[in-house]
């Protein structure tokens, strides 16, 4: 099975890049893996679309801020919880479902299975390359998950 | 790229030609996606499905059901194709890091020249194809036409845009100029001189500024001459250049005025026309860029050798006219910066669209449907903002207060937070 690895955020916005910092650790960790492949990304919307296609199972990793959540939770999410917030993340684009949805729409071979690992953050407004101490401490615990993920392994998590 | 051009200014250095063509190509990429998605994904679905069609089917999933699905492909492909221009010269398509003061960081091969060729080359087609597309389902519709040159969505003001040495349209480099609202050029300055002509008003229920034309003043959110209130958008840079630098955009530059009756047009709707004049526009110079063989040339940086200081760099994003200004200490550290972006520009302008819209649309003893309010958003959408962009937040959390109002007028609920 070809598995994508896809960390997003913003590395210089504090936990904004708690995305990217794991898929860094990941890229060096999983460098035998030949059927995984990891990147981290600032892209979003209809660019999601060029980096998902033609895998089988894509791993999402991203920051989120939830109501009532605690810093450094760790969510595992399927996409059907993504269709609750059509909320877009960018003003000049369209939101993930909606990228999701037209990629199959066009044809292009899209992940059958996508995972998102969402770590809940504190904050996502000051430039910084550094972590608040609980999103830095869920760091290694999300790589842990994610390998054993890979590896045909996973334990129920705190649903949103 | 503008932070590009100003830190070239902070070190009174100047590229070498190749890295500014290399810029050059770049920014020409990054009009071609960015135009690419605003169009189809969020200009589109009001004019291929209507303004007043359902909202569930008026997004780009809608345009797609209609117009085709290879048609979607081929807008996934040149975005693509786009970003991966961006990626391979500069690092990243987002956050690039390939500028650096005095140039680039690295020199492109012949290959990778070859390549990107023949990705322009499959713009420009994709280009006329676009242009066709709006010609054939806006244009051809009277109700379109219409609704488009209407007085709802027309603002007399002053427009402003980086122009070339012949008063074409460029979104690099050049002098910026200002057009009053009958078209007439005001003033033609560097961008160094900006302060001289910009000043910026503020109001206590905005955290953003309201810019205007020193020159002519603040006279508050009225339109016309008297007032100083000026718009930057694709449609800004064609009103006030004298054409475009390419044959094919430059035809359609022509078709566009002649069609609505001659410079300048003050339509908001014609922002999307004039977008798609600009893709044109975008993939045509990306493909003289590319057929330069000296974009190849490995010299691409002049080290900087003068102590920093202080500089100004202005280029059109694609929304409008950005500027970023930076004074820093001797070891280039910045001790201040002022940034105007485009929807800052046109900030106040937005408003008065806005509300032009929704007195014309929304009337008394008339139910406001959903179909309506999107024709009022129409208004606000065609500027693309990016108020995240335009705000100067202050650190940390944000004081609010909403207050709720019965329709007597009388208070209801108040909600704060952070208001100290």
């Amino acid at each position: 099975m070809k598995t994508i690895i896809l960390g997003l955020g913003n590395p210089i916005l504090s936990d904004d890049g708690v995305g990217n910092r794991i898929a860094q650790e990941l890229e060096g960790k999983l460098a035998q893996r030949q059927d995984v492949k990891v990147i981290e990304t600032s892209q979003s919307g209809l660019s999601l679309i060029d980096l998902l296609a033609d895998y089988d199972r894509a791993i999402i990793v991203d920051a989120i801020q939830t109501a009532k959540g605690k810093a450094g939770q760790i969510y595992r999410l399927t996409p059907d919880a993504l269709n609750e917030t059509r909320h877009v993340s960018s003003p000049h684009d369209v939101n993930f479902a909606t990228a999701l949805e037209l990629g199959n729409k066009l044809g292009i071979t899209m992940p059958k299975q996508i995972i998102v690992y969402a770590i809940e953050v504190t904050d996502t407004s000051t430039f910084s390359e550094e972590f608040t101490p609980q999103v830095k401490q869920a760091i290694p615990k999300c790589i842990r998950r994610i390998i054993k993920e890979l590896n045909g392994n996973h334990h129920n998590s705190a649903k949103l | 790229m503008a932070s590009c051009k100003a830190t070239d200014a902070v070190f009174h250095v100047d590229p070498p030609p190749a890295a500014k063509k290399l810029r050059e190509a770049f920014y020409s990429a990054h009009y071609i996606h960015s135009h690419i998605a605003h169009f189809y994904a969020l200009a589109a679905p009001d004019f291929v499905m209507g303004p007043t069609s359902a909202p569930a089917e008026r997004n780009i999933l809608g345009v797609i059901s209609k117009v085709g699905l290879q048609i979607g492909g081929e807008v996934i492909k040149h975005r693509a194709y786009a970003q991966s221009i961006q990626a391979s010269i500069a690092g990243k398509a987002t956050h690039p890091v390939g500028g650096i003061p005095g140039g680039m960081s690295k020199a492109i091969t012949e290959e990778q020249r070859k390549d990107f060729e023949e990705k322009a080359k499959s713009c420009v087609e994709f280009s006329k194809f676009s242009l066709k597309l709006f010609n054939d389902v806006v244009l051809a519709n009277k109700d379109y036409l219409n609704i488009i040159t209407g007085n709802i969505y027309t603002m007399k003001s002053y427009y402003m845009g980086l122009v070339d040495s012949k008063n074409k349209v460029n979104f690099y480099d050049g002098d910026i100029r200002v057009v009053d609202p009958d078209g007439k050029e005001v003033v033609k300055f560097k961008p160094a001189q900006y302060l001289d002509y910009v000043a910026e008003h503020t109001e206590p229920w905005s955290y953003m500024k309201f810019p205007f034309l020193k020159k002519v003043g603040w006279k508050g959110f009225i339109e016309g001459k008297e007032s100083g209130i000026y718009r930057v958008s694709p449609l800004a840079r064609l009103n006030v250049a004298d054409g475009m630098a390419t044959p094919l955009a430059q035809a359609e530059y022509e078709k566009m005025y002649k069609t609505l009756g001659g410079k300048p047009v003050h339509a908001t709707l014609v922002f999307h026309w004039a977008r798609l004049v600009e893709l044109m526009y975008a993939s045509e110079r990306l493909l003289e860029l590319c057929q330069d063989k000296e974009i190849t040339d490995p010299k691409v940086r002049n080290i900087p050798t003068a102590t920093p200081d202080e500089g100004v760099g202005v280029v059109e994003a694609p929304r409008g006219t950005l500027y970023h200004h930076y004074q820093t200490d001797k070891n280039g550290m910045i001790t201040k910066a002022n940034l105007i972006v485009a929807t800052a520009h046109n900030y106040p302008a937005m408003h008065m669209s806005i509300k032009k819209a929704a007195q014309a649309l929304i009337t008394k003893g008339k139910a406001a449907t959903e179909g309506l309010l999107n024709m009022v958003e129409m208004a606000f959408r065609a500027y693309d903002p990016c108020s995240a962009c335009a705000t100067h937040t202050l650190p940390g959390q944000m004081p609010l207060e909403i207050v709720i109002y019965d329709s007597k007028g009388e208070v209801k609920e108040k909600l704060s937070q952070n208001l100290g």
